[in-house]
């Protein structure tokens, strides 16, 4: 034992820590690239895919197509209905986005700030959308709106998309509310504020980062939601998953599939990346786990 | 946290906008698949209550889709948690490079569901880049069929791709809430690092990991779009069977059956999950 303490002038526990903080390094590395091509890859492919120049297919040996064109790009915008679908998309999304803010703002704050009995059964209720199959709730809420002439119309397509959209908005809001400081109310209570210079210069300031949090949680659901909107929506109304849908069934066209996919991916991971540079963590976690 | 219970009036009318507008929208769709299941408010044909649309519960066609989708329930939430369990453990540690890693791993997070299968597709399918390099590799001898096989391998590995952040959040966040002293102190009095994993992190991360499995159970159950994309010929899961059996056949009744069964099913699996996680609470504090 001594002997080797003289040889090593190092004690063993540095060399252990130093060991391990090798091995944590290389293995920050492994999963770094491993995530990396895990995600990069498949994004890769279908850019490549999207700009397969038509006279020039990309068939099996090829490594990478022989040429790369716009040709797909125009070819979709010009014979496809994607145009018509964009605007169907990007109009029903700020509407369900408004209707879902102004049903979800009050009960956010009695979830959020007062403690009422049940309250346990409603966030659980509130839930229910998320945790719903989407097939089952689509196809039986469409019979339901065809009772009220709802299917097929602009106006049911926001309803539909409202739902999905309001558990986002009402967890996150209630978790907004709950991180206010009664202190601060109190206080302003004590200086004279009534109802309205409190809501104007507490709750309305301090729940503005959840808020945002919510609108683009509820904004991307709707650009994303499928299943009501191809039950009740379509074939009058299409959005872009629905396009992206009949490109991956019953006609499927790969290169015109990447552009579609393209088109949908590309706005909301650059949304939510800016929400999440903006927020904490604490939202992402609110809205979707945590149940 | 000990402010008294206020029971108001008011309270409750602000609760109804958001908490109303859900359970009349839901509320009103799943009475409307039971009703259906039991031959009321009939779409086609003569409404009166009748058990004659159960007999699709004992048709092969029928049994065949849910066993199929319970094995994707299955597969999929066992596989997601597979990957996400040992990120989710080296994770647990801040370091260097983290920070980027853990916001690489959330990207398919971001990604809408359909254009998640659609990415995956490109590279299980037949010509794909996987097959292709493992032909490259010399690994098998002809391109194996991933996309579209009568398994379901295809849907597993897209549920895995797009659900792995999804389980991953919940599951690091019920690591990280394990306190190192625990681990310290285990290690002093001799724990080596599997008795460490099985006996702290797996058990006082267990709510958790059941959190994510059950609600990853339910996406790939009920699932419709990822299935009808990647998945077999036959059988079709059983939210695609609904599907076609309401628009394509027009049995809307034999359909609210099967929406009856998925309902049930996800339903069961919640309550499974909040006993299982009482187990756990109590067996663990």
């Amino acid at each position: 034992m001594t002997s080797s303490l003289l040889t090593t002038p190092t004690p063993p526990h540095v060399l252990e820590a130093r060991r391990k903080r090798w091995i944590y390094g290389i293995l920050t590395v492994f999963f770094g690239i491993t995530q990396i091509l895990w995600v990069g890859i498949p994004v890769l492919m279908a850019v490549l895919w999207s700009l397969v120049d038509p006279q020039h297919p990309w068939s099996f040996p090829q490594l990478f197509p022989e040429k790369l064109s716009w040709a797909q790009w125009t070819y979709v915008f010009k014979y496809t209905n994607i145009v018509r679908a964009l605007k169907t998309s990007y109009s029903v999304a700020p509407l369900a986005v408004l209707l879902s803010f102004i049903l979800s703002l009050p009960t956010a704050y009695v979830l959020g700030r007062k403690n009422i009995p049940g309250k346990k059964v409603f966030m659980l209720v509130v839930l229910l959308p998320i945790i719903m199959p989407g097939m089952v709730v689509a196809l039986f809420l469409s019979r339901v709106f065809a009772a009220f002439h709802l299917t097929q119309s602009f106006f049911g397509l926001v309803l539909a998309h409202t739902l999905m959209g309001i558990p986002y908005m009402i967890r996150v809001l209630t978790t907004s509310f709950e991180a206010i400081p009664q202190d601060i109310i109190d206080a302003a209570e004590n200086l004279g504020a009534n109802t309205f210079v409190k809501i104007k210069d507490i709750f309305l300031p301090m729940v503005r980062p959840g808020l945002l949090a919510g609108m683009v949680f509820a904004f991307t659901t709707s650009i994303e939601e499928f299943n009501l909107t191809f039950v009740i929506g379509t074939p009058t109304f299409e959005t872009i998953p629905t396009i992206l849908y009949s490109f991956l069934g019953y006609n499927f066209i790969r290169t015109n599939a990447s552009v579609v996919a393209l088109i949908m991916m590309t706005p909301n991971i650059i949304l939510l990346f800016i929400v999440e540079r903006i927020l904490k963590a604490d939202y992402l976690s609110a809205s979707l786990g945590k149940v | 946290m000990d402010r008294k219970k206020d029971v108001s009036i008011i309270h409750y009318l602000m609760i109804l906008p958001g908490v109303g507008f859900i359970v009349l929208f839901l509320g009103s769709s799943i009475f409307i698949t039971v009703a259906q299941s039991f031959g009321l408010f009939s779409v086609t044909g003569v409404s009166r209550f009748t058990l004659l649309n159960w007999k699709t519960f004992w048709e092969r066609e029928t049994i065949d889709s849910v066993l199929f989708s319970l094995k994707m329930g299955v597969l999929s939430s066992m596989g997601t948690l597979l990957f996400a369990f040992p990120i989710g453990l080296f994770l647990r540690k801040g370091g260097a490079g983290k920070r980027f890693l853990a916001s690489l791993i959330k990207i398919p997070l971001f990604i809408p569901a359909l254009v998640a299968a659609f990415l995956i597709l490109n590279i299980i399918s037949y010509h794909g880049i996987l097959n292709e390099a493992l032909l490259g590799l010399r690994l098998i001898q002809e391109p194996l069929r991933m996309l579209n096989d009568k398994f379901g391998w295809g849907v597993v590995a897209i549920q895995i791709w797009k659900n792995l952040p999804f389980v991953l959040l919940i599951v690091s966040a019920s690591l990280a809430s394990i306190r190192d002293d625990i681990i310290d102190a285990a290690r002093n009095l001799g724990a080596n690092n599997w008795a460490i994993l099985f006996r702290i992190y797996i058990p006082l991360a267990m709510p958790g990991i059941l959190v994510s499995m059950i609600l990853m159970f339910i996406k790939a159950f009920g699932d419709f779009p990822i299935t009808s994309v990647a998945g077999p010929t036959y059988p079709p899961s059983i939210a695609l069977r609904m599907r076609n059996t309401a628009t394509l056949f027009q049995e809307w009744d034999k359909a609210a059956v099967m929406g009856v069964i998925i309902i049930v099913t996800t339903l069961i699996m919640t309550w499974l999950y909040s006993r299982l996680a009482e187990a756990v609470e109590g067996g663990t504090s």
